[in-house]
């Protein structure tokens, strides 16, 4: 997996971050549309996916996903073999009734990334996670002798 | 309760000539015997960004989020909006202007109204 620089113009373009947003299915555009369909055909299990910022600067890459009216205890963050899985269970409440749903997306987390290192931070409905860049990953001077 | 415009058409008066485009956020109306709930989502928007007006039955819920890319961050990806909020709605109960709360909290702002006396349905007693 690599992070290719491109033009910033050229940023806003999703299909270029496609190899750093990868949803497990992307690769497999039919099945992935089975799966956005499923919502339609069987009401109930509908995963919808979490819109993202991605942000880097120097010692990180910064993810923000928007999941509003989440408690931070029905927020899961899993990392597996090199994805990054972020899932969000939705309460809402209607008087008596209650209802949830469930949000998700996977991220694929970059070379050069200290996984150990990720941390998470919900504030005012943002979910914040910080991927650390391992030491060798940083920009460096090399000195002229 | 209906929202009375868009939010591309009820841009408040803008200082001088500047423009801005404004969201309109996702929200919900509940409403019982004595009060109405309005659920607003807003996420992104610090409790200092949020600004509430009732004025003329019109409820007013802006919301200026946080400031949205940090300093010095080069941005590889987006999806989310980085506009603020705005949320217009026309009231057509009375209500208790003096006991309307609001509370924010991850991200969702809850507005209670509460109807006022004279509004509230009630039972006459025959004799």
């Amino acid at each position: 997996m690599k992070l290719i620089r491109s033009a910033p113009s050229a940023l806003a373009r999703v299909s270029d971050f496609d190899e750093w947003f990868r949803h497990p299915f992307a690769g497999l555009p039919a099945l992935g549309q089975f799966f956005n369909q499923l919502g339609e055909v069987f009401p109930g299990v509908t995963t919808d996916k979490l819109a993202v910022d991605v942000h880097e600067d120097k010692d990180a890459y910064h993810a923000r996903f928007e999941v509003p009216g989440v408690k931070k205890e029905d927020i899961k963050v899993e990392l597996n073999n090199g994805m990054l899985t972020v899932t969000a269970e939705k309460r809402e409440k209607n008087g008596d009734s209650e209802s949830s749903y469930t949000l998700s997306r996977s991220v694929s987390v970059p070379d050069g990334v200290n996984t150990e290192a990720i941390a998470a931070k919900l504030e005012d409905g943002i979910l914040n996670l910080m991927l650390p860049k391992a030491e060798h990953k940083k920009p460096r001077t090399i000195e002229l002798n | 309760m209906n929202a009375t415009c868009t939010p591309s058409t009820c841009a408040p008066a803008a200082p001088s000539g500047v423009t801005e485009s404004l969201r309109k956020p996702l929200y919900n109306v509940n409403g019982s015997a004595d009060a109405y709930e309005v659920r607003v989502e807003l996420p992104g928007v610090p409790k200092s960004g949020v600004k509430l007006d009732l004025d003329d039955n019109i409820l007013t819920v802006r919301g200026e989020r946080a400031s949205n890319v940090p300093e010095g961050m080069k941005t590889l990806h987006r999806e989310l909006s980085p506009l603020n909020y705005l949320l217009r709605l026309r009231l057509n109960t009375p209500v208790d202007e003096d006991k309307m709360t609001a509370k924010l909290e991850d991200g969702v702002l809850t507005i209670t109204l509460p109807i006022k006396e004279a509004a509230k349905p009630r039972q006459i007693t025959v004799n």
